[in-house]
C-alpha cells in the first residue's frame, strides 16, 4: 500500500509540486515573520544590553503625549549631579543630555532623512568620556571638546556624505542653526529609545550640549557607575534617599528589563500584524491544497477503485491520499523555512523602503520557528487534504470496471444553504452595525464580523455564482466555439472553479476594501481641510514637530497677508484624555477663527478668555461635560481649573481641549509652535505672497510651508504609503492564488487529455487550444477578482458608514485603482495560463486519443 | 476560412480518396524496435466503404493514424486526394484534418460539455465555417436523433453517442471518414444502427469510409475488406459477407498458428520445467 502511495507521489510530482509550492510560500511567510521579528528582537536586545550603566537617574515625566520631549522636557540640574556623586559607593556620576528635534541638514540644505515618515527626527546628545557610562562609541576621529566641534553618527555621515573635518549645519530646537566641524563619527547605539529610529545624531561636549540644547548646567539624565563590589540595587536605594522628589532612579538591570519588556510587546504587536497577513496567505494556500487533492482524487478514480477492488479498505485509500499530503507538506515546509529567511530579508527591505530602517543584519532562527512552521505547514495541508481523502474512500470498487465514472458529486444544496445563511447573518450584522450610531468601534467590529461571514458565505455560494457569472463574463468570447468551450470548461466543475477563483477572491476583497477605506479617509481629510482650514498657507515643523517661535516672527509681517497666527500645545492630564494625558491647544481666539472654521454647537471661540476652554462635543458627551462645567486639568505647572465656554463638532484631526495663548503659557507651554496659519489679504497676489514667505523661511530649513493643496497632498501621501505597504503584504496571498490557477489549469488540461486530443484530431489548431486555456484562465481570474471586488467595495462602504463618528465622513472610491486591481488580476490569470496552455497545445494528438 | 471543403467525388470515379505507397512505420529503437507497418501499398477507393481487419497488433490503428494525418510515417508516401501528407507540417495537417477528414473513435468521441448538436457542428465551428443546414438536417435525420440534439453526451446511450460521433464525422462533408473500431464498445443492436448509418452515408451521399474492426459481421457492411498481419497487407475481399470474412479469418488463424509452431518448435514440456 505504501508502495502504491509512493508511486502515486512520483506519478503526480508535477502537480503535487505546484501544491507544495503554495504550501512553501505560505510557510515561508509565517516563518519569515518569526525570523524577522526574532532577528529584530535580538538586534535590539544586543543594543540595550550592551550600554546600560549601573544606575540611571532621570526627571520623571508625567505625560506620554506626542512631542513630549520637546513640549515638556524633563530636566535635572547640576546640583543633583553633585548630590548623587557624593553618595557612598558611586565611582562616577555624569550628567547626560539627550534631546530630539535636532535636525542635521544634508549637503542640499534639506533635513537629512526627511522622508522617514512622521515622528522621526534627529537627536542631540552630550559626549560621555567614561566608557562605562558612554552611550556611543567612537567609530573614528576625536571626541568633540569645544563648541565648534561635533561628532555625528556614521549612518548620518554616510547619508549626508560627510567626512571628518567638514562642517555640518545643525538646526537646534530653538530654531538656531549652528555649523560645527565634524571631529568624530560615532556608533549610533540605541538612540531614541525605540531603536535606530532617529534620522541623525549630533554629539557635543557636555558644556556645549547643555548650552545649545537646554540651559547651562541642565541635564536630562544622570548616569552612575558603582564602585566595585557595590550592587546596583544598593546603590540605587542609596541614591533614592538623596534626590529631590519627582526624580526617577532605576538600576541598569531595571532599564534593561523594562526596555526588553517594552520591546517584546511592541515586537509582539508587529509580529501579530505580520502574522495576520501570513495567515491570509495560508488560508489561500489551503484552498489550493484542497483543490489539488480533490482533482488528483477525481483523476485517479479508476486507480483508487482498482485498489478497492483488489481488497484495500476505505481507510487504506484515505490513508494513501493523506500520506501523499504529508510527504508533500514535510518537503514543502522544510524548503519554506529556508525561503522564510528570504522573506525576513524582504520584510526588512520593505520597512526600509517605507521609511523605517531597522537595526541588525543577522537572521535568527530559533526552534520555535521550526516548530510553528512544521505544525502550520503539516496541519494546514492535512486538514485541507482531509475532505478529498475521505471522498477518495467513497469510490466504489466497480468504478474500476466501468469506462467513464466519476466520484458521485454531492449536491450543492447544503453548501448553498450554508452560504445563504451566512449571507443572511452578514446582512443582519451589518444592519445592526450601521444602526448602532455613536459607538464607532462597536459598529466597525460588527461590520468586520459581517464581512467575514459574507466572505465565507460568498465562498460557499461561489459554485452557484460561477455558473451564472461565467455565462455573463464569457459573452465577449461566446461568438467563437473556442470561447464557448472555455466557458463550459469553467462551468462544468463549478466547485473547482469556485475554489480556484475563491483564492483570488479573498485577496481582492481585502485589497478593494483597503482601497475604499484609504480613499474615504483621504476624501474625508480633504473635506476637513476644505471646510475647516481657511488659511491660505500653513507652516509646520518638519514632520509636524513643534518649531521655534522665531518662525512666526519671521513671517508675521509679510506684506499681502491679512492674518498670521499660531497654535501651541502643552501636555496635560484632562478628563477623557487617558493616563498619559493629551495635548491641550492654545490659540489666539480673535485671530484663529479667521483661519480655522470650527463648527460651534454652543458658544464660540471668541468666548475664550484666560481661565476658560472649549472642547469637542464627543469628548464632552463622553465625560458629561457641558457649557459652564468647570474641568480640572493637571498641567506641567500643576492643577488648573478651567470653565467650559463652548462646544464644537469634532472635525478630523481638530479635536480636544482648546484654550487661549496666555492660559497655555501658564500651563507651561514652551515658545514652540505647532503651526502658523497665514491668510492672504483680499485681492493680494497669492503666488507673490508665497514667494515672499518662501524667502522669509529660508533661514528655517526645518519649517515647511504648504498651501491647502500641498497640505492635502502630504496627507494623501501618508495614507497611500500605508496603503501600498499593506498591499505589499497582501501580494504574497495573491501570488499563491495565481499559482492556484496554474495548478487548476494544469490539472484540468491533464484531465482533458482525450478531449483536447479529440479537438485536435477534428482540426483544432494549437493556437485555438491555447486560446481556449487562456480564456478559461481569464474567466476564472476575472470571476474571482470581480466578486471579491464587489464584496470588498461593499464592505468598504459599510465600514466608512460606521466610521462617520470617527471622522471618516466622506465615501471615496478610487475607481482607477479598482480597475487596476481587476486588470492585474486578469493579467495574473493570463500569466497563470501560459504554461498549462503551452502544455495543452503541445499535446501529442495520438497519445491523447489513445490515453486510457 | 471561406473556402469550401472538397465535396466527395461521385461514386463513378475510380481515383482513390486516399492511397499509400511503401508506407512504413517503425516505433522505438534497438531492442524495443517494432515495425508496425512494413511497406504498405493500399488504395482506398472514393465513395467506397473499406474495412480493415487483422489480428491485434497487426498495425490497423497505425495504418489509420498515418493515413489520416494523425501520425507521421517513418518512410513512404501517403496521399489524401492529391495532397502528399509528408509535405505538411502540423499546421497543414491540422488544416487537412479540419477540411478533408472525419473521425470516429472507439470511445470518447464527444466533448462532454457540449450537447449533441454542438458536438456535430463542432468541426465547422472550430474552422469558423458556416453550417450547411440542409446537409445538417439530412445527416441528423439519417442518424435519427433529432429529438436528442439538446442532450449532453452523458445523457445519451453508448450507441447514440457513437451515432452522434458519426454524424459529426460526416457533417463537415470530409473527403474521407476514418473509424477505428466504432462499434467496439457496442452491443449488436447498437452496432447495427451505427453500421447501417455508415453504409447509408456511402450509398446515399457517396461518402468514403475506412473502418477498422474485429467483428466479421461489421466488416460485412463494407464494400471491401483489407486484411493486415504483421504490418503487411496479406489479403483482401470484395463484397464481403459475415461468413466469407469469418472463413478468411479462420484461414489466417490456422496459418499464423502454423507459423508460430514452426518458429517455436521446442516441446511444451521443456517450458513447463522452466
Ligand atoms: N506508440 C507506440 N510505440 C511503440 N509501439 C507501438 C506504438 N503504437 C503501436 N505500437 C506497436 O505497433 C504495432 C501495431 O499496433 P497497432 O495499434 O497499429 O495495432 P492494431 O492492429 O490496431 O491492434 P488492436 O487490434 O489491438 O488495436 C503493435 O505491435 C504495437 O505494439
Ligand atoms: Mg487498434
Amino acid at each position: 500500500m505504501l508502495k502504491a502511495t509512493l508511486r502515486g507521489l512520483l506519478a503526480h510530482r508535477l502537480r503535487l509540486g505546484l501544491t507544495g509550492f503554495a504550501i512553501l510560500l505560505a510557510v515561508a511567510f509565517v516563518s519569515g515573520t518569526y525570523i524577522f521579528t526574532d532577528s529584530l528582537h535580538q538586534a535590539l536586545n544586543n543594543l540595550t544590553n550592551s550600554q546600560q550603566p549601573d544606575v540611571v537617574v532621570s526627571a520623571k515625566t508625567q505625560f506620554g503625549t506626542q512631542f513630549n520631549d520637546e513640549l515638556a522636557p524633563p530636566t535635572l540640574n547640576s546640583s543633583v549631579v553633585t548630590t548623587v556623586s557624593k553618595v557612598p559607593g558611586v565611582a562616577d556620576a555624569v550628567g547626560w543630555i539627550q534631546i530630539r528635534n535636532v535636525t542635521m541638514l544634508g549637503p542640499d540644505g534639506k533635513p537629512l532623512g526627511s522622508n522617514q515618515g512622521p515622528g522621526s527626527s534627529g537627536q542631540g546628545q552630550s559626549w560621555i568620556s567614561n566608557p562605562a557610562l558612554a552611550v556611543n562609541t567612537l567609530d573614528s576621529g576625536q571626541a568633540p571638546s569645544n563648541s565648534s566641534q561635533v561628532a555625528i553618527d556614521t549612518t548620518a555621515a554616510k547619508n549626508g556624505d560627510f567626512k571628518i573635518g567638514q562642517q555640518v549645519s545643525i538646526v537646534l530646537p530653538s530654531g538656531q542653526t549652528v555649523r560645527p566641524t565634524i571631529t568624530a563619527l560615532v556608533n549610533r547605539g540605541l538612540s531614541g529609545g525605540g531603536g535606530g529610529g532617529a534620522s541623525s545624531l549630533a554629539v557635543w561636549d557636555p558644556a556645549t550640549a547643555a548650552q545649545l540644547l537646554l540651559k547651562p548646567n541642565e541635564f536630562t539624565q544622570i548616569r552612575v557607575q558603582a564602585q566595585p563590589g557595590v550592587s546596583q540595587q544598593t546603590l540605587a536605594d542609596a541614591i533614592k534617599k538623596v534626590v529631590p522628589p519627582g526624580t526617577q532612579v532605576q538600576t541598569g538591570q531595571e532599564i534593561t528589563d523594562n526596555t526588553a519588556a517594552n520591546l517584546s510587546s511592541r515586537l509582539d504587536f508587529l509580529n501579530t500584524f505580520l502574522l495576520v497577513f501570513a495567515l491570509i496567505s495560508l488560508f489561500v494556500a489551503a484552498f489550493l491544497i484542497y483543490n489539488t487533492f480533490s482533482m488528483l482524487v477525481a483523476q485517479r478514480t479508476r486507480e483508487l477503485a482498482l485498489l478497492r477492488a483488489i481488497g484495500a479498505t476505505r481507510r487504506q485509500v484515505t490513508r494513501t491520499v493523506l500520506i501523499e499530503a504529508l510527504v508533500v507538506a514535510l518537503i514543502a515546509t522544510t524548503v519554506g523555512i529556508l525561503a522564510g529567511m528570504g522573506v525576513a530579508l524582504g520584510l526588512r527591505g520593505l520597512f526600509n523602503l517605507f521609511g523605517a530602517p531597522l537595526p541588525g543584519n543577522g537572521l535568527v532562527v530559533i526552534p520555535r520557528t521550526f516548530l510553528f512552521s512544521y505544525l502550520i505547514g503539516v496541519v494546514v495541508t492535512l486538514v485541507s487534504a482531509w475532505i478529498p481523502a475521505r471522498r477518495a474512500a467513497t469510490v466504489p470498487p466497480v468504478a474500476a470496471l466501468r469506462d467513464d465514472v466519476s466520484i458521485p458529486t454531492r449536491s450543492l444544496r447544503i453548501r448553498t444553504l450554508f452560504g445563504a445563511l451566512l449571507i443572511g447573518g452578514a446582512i443582519g450584522l451589518a444592519y445592526n452595525g450601521l444602526r448602532s450610531t455613536g459607538d464607532a468601534t462597536n459598529a466597525a467590529t460588527l461590520i468586520g464580523i459581517s464581512a467575514l461571514c459574507a466572505l465565507i458565505g460568498v465562498l460557499a455560494l461561489a459554485p452557484i455564482l460561477a455558473r451564472g457569472i461565467l455565462m455573463v463574463l464569457a459573452l465577449p468570447f461566446a461568438w467563437t466555439s473556442v470561447g464557448r468551450l472555455a466557458r463550459e470548461n469553467g462551468r462544468r466543475n463549478p466547485r473547482r472553479t469556485a475554489a480556484t477563483a475563491g483564492a483570488l477572491m479573498i485577496g481582492l476583497t481585502l485589497m478593494s476594501l483597503l482601497s475604499v477605506v484609504a480613499a474615504s479617509t483621504t476624501k474625508s481629510t480633504d473635506a476637513v481641510v476644505n471646510d475647516v482650514i481657511g488659511a491660505d498657507f500653513i507652516v509646520t515643523g518638519q514632520n509636524f514637530r513643534p518649531m521655534p517661535h522665531a518662525v512666526f516672527d519671521a513671517v508675521k509681517n509679510t506684506p499681502g497677508t491679512s492674518v498670521t497666527t499660531y497654535s501651541r500645545a502643552t501636555p496635560a492630564l484632562v478628563p477623557g484624555g487617558g493616563d498619559e494625558g493629551q495635548l491641550v491647544t492654545g490659540v489666539d481666539p480673535t485671530q484663529i477663527n479667521q483661519v480655522i472654521n470650527l463648527d460651534f454647537i454652543q458658544g464660540s471661540l471668541s468666548d475664550l478668555t484666560d481661565g476658560s476652554v472649549v472642547l469637542d462635543t464627543k469628548t464632552a458627551e463622553a465625560n458629561g461635560i457641558g457649557v459652564g462645567t468647570r474641568v480640572l486639568l493637571l498641567s506641567q505647572k500643576g492643577v488648573v481649573e478651567l470653565k467650559v465656554v463652548g462646544l464644537y463638532a469634532p472635525a478630523g484631526f481638530f479635536t480636544g481641549y482648546v484654550t487661549n495663548l496666555a492660559q497655555i503659557e501658564q500651563m507651561g507651554a514652551l515658545p514652540l509652535d505647532l503651526a502658523v496659519y497665514i491668510k492672504a489679504a483680499p485681492g493680494a497676489d497669492v503666488s507673490a505672497v508665497r514667494t515672499t514667505l518662501d524667502n522669509e523661511l529660508k533661514p528655517f530649513p526645518t519649517a515647511q510651508i504648504q498651501d491647502q493643496t500641498q497640505f492635502k497632498q502630504q496627507i494623501h501621501d501618508q495614507i497611500s504609503r500605508l496603503l501600498v505597504f499593506i498591499l505589499a503584504l497582501l501580494v504574497l496571498a495573491v501570488i499563491i492564488a495565481v499559482l492556484g490557477i496554474v495548478n487548476t489549469l494544469a490539472l484540468s488540461v491533464f484531465e482533458r487529455t482525450r478531449e483536447i486530443g479529440l479537438l485536435r484530431a477534428i482540426g483544432t489548431t494549437r493556437k485555438q487550444v491555447r486560446r481556449m486555456v487562456f480564456v478559461e484562465a481569464l474567466l476564472m481570474a476575472v470571476f474571482g477578482a470581480a466578486v471579491g471586488m464587489i464584496l470588498g467595495v461593499t464592505y468598504g462602504i459599510l465600514l466608512q458608514r460606521s466610521l462617520i463618528p470617527e471622522g471618516i465622513t466622506e465615501l471615496g472610491i478610487n475607481v482607477g485603482q479598482l480597475v487596476l486591481f481587476l486588470v492585474l488580476a486578469a493579467v495574473g490569470g493570463i500569466i497563470a495560463a501560459v504554461w498549462p496552455a503551452w502544455r495543452a497545445s503541445r499535446m501529442d494528438v495520438l497519445k491523447a486519443i489513445s490515453t486510457d | 476560412m471561406t473556402e469550401n471543403p472538397p465535396l466527395p467525388e461521385p461514386i463513378t470515379t475510380t481515383a482513390p480518396a486516399a492511397r499509400t505507397h511503401g508506407l512504413t512505420k517503425i516505433y522505438g529503437e534497438g531492442d524495443t524496435r517494432v515495425t508496425a507497418l512494413d511497406s504498405v501499398d493500399i488504395e482506398l477507393g472514393a465513395g467506397k466503404f473499406t474495412a480493415i481487419m487483422g489480428p491485434s497488433g497487426s498495425g490497423k490503428s497505425t495504418l489509420m493514424h498515418c493515413t489520416a494525418g494523425l501520425d507521421k510515417a517513418t518512410s513512404g508516401e501517403v496521399f489524401i486526394g492529391d495532397v502528399d501528407l509528408s509535405k505538411l507540417n502540423d499546421k497543414g495537417l491540422t488544416k487537412l484534418r479540419r477540411e478533408s477528414v472525419g473521425f470516429v473513435f472507439q470511445s470518447f468521441n464527444l466533448v462532454p460539455t457540449l450537447n449533441a448538436r454542438e458536438n456535430i457542428t463542432l468541426p465547422m465551428d472550430i474552422a469558423g465555417r458556416k453550417v450547411d443546414t440542409e446537409w445538417f438536417d439530412t445527416v441528423v435525420d439519417t442518424i435519427g436523433l433529432r429529438d436528442r440534439l439538446t442532450h449532453k453526451p452523458a445523457e445519451l446511450s453508448g450507441g447514440q453517442q457513437q451515432r452522434v460521433a458519426c454524424a459529426r464525422a460526416l457533417a463537415s462533408r470530409p473527403a474521407i471518414v476514418f473509424a477505428d473500431e466504432p462499434t467496439g464498445n457496442l452491443d449488436s443492436r447498437s452496432s447495427a444502427e451505427v453500421l447501417g448509418f455508415l453504409r447509408r452515408s456511402v450509398d446515399e451521399f457517396g461518402q468514403t469510409i475506412v473502418m477498422v474492426t474485429h467483428d466479421p459481421s461489421a466488416a460485412a457492411y463494407a464494400d471491401r475488406v483489407v486484411f493486415l498481419a504483421d504490418g503487411h497487407v496479406v489479403d483482401e475481399l470484395l463484397d464481403p459477407t459475415a461468413d466469407s470474412v469469418l472463413d478468411r479469418m479462420k484461414r489466417f488463424e490456422l496459418q499464423t498458428a502454423a507459423a508460430a509452431q514452426q518458429t517455436n518448435s521446442e516441446p511444451p514440456s521443456a517450458q513447463a520445467g522452466a
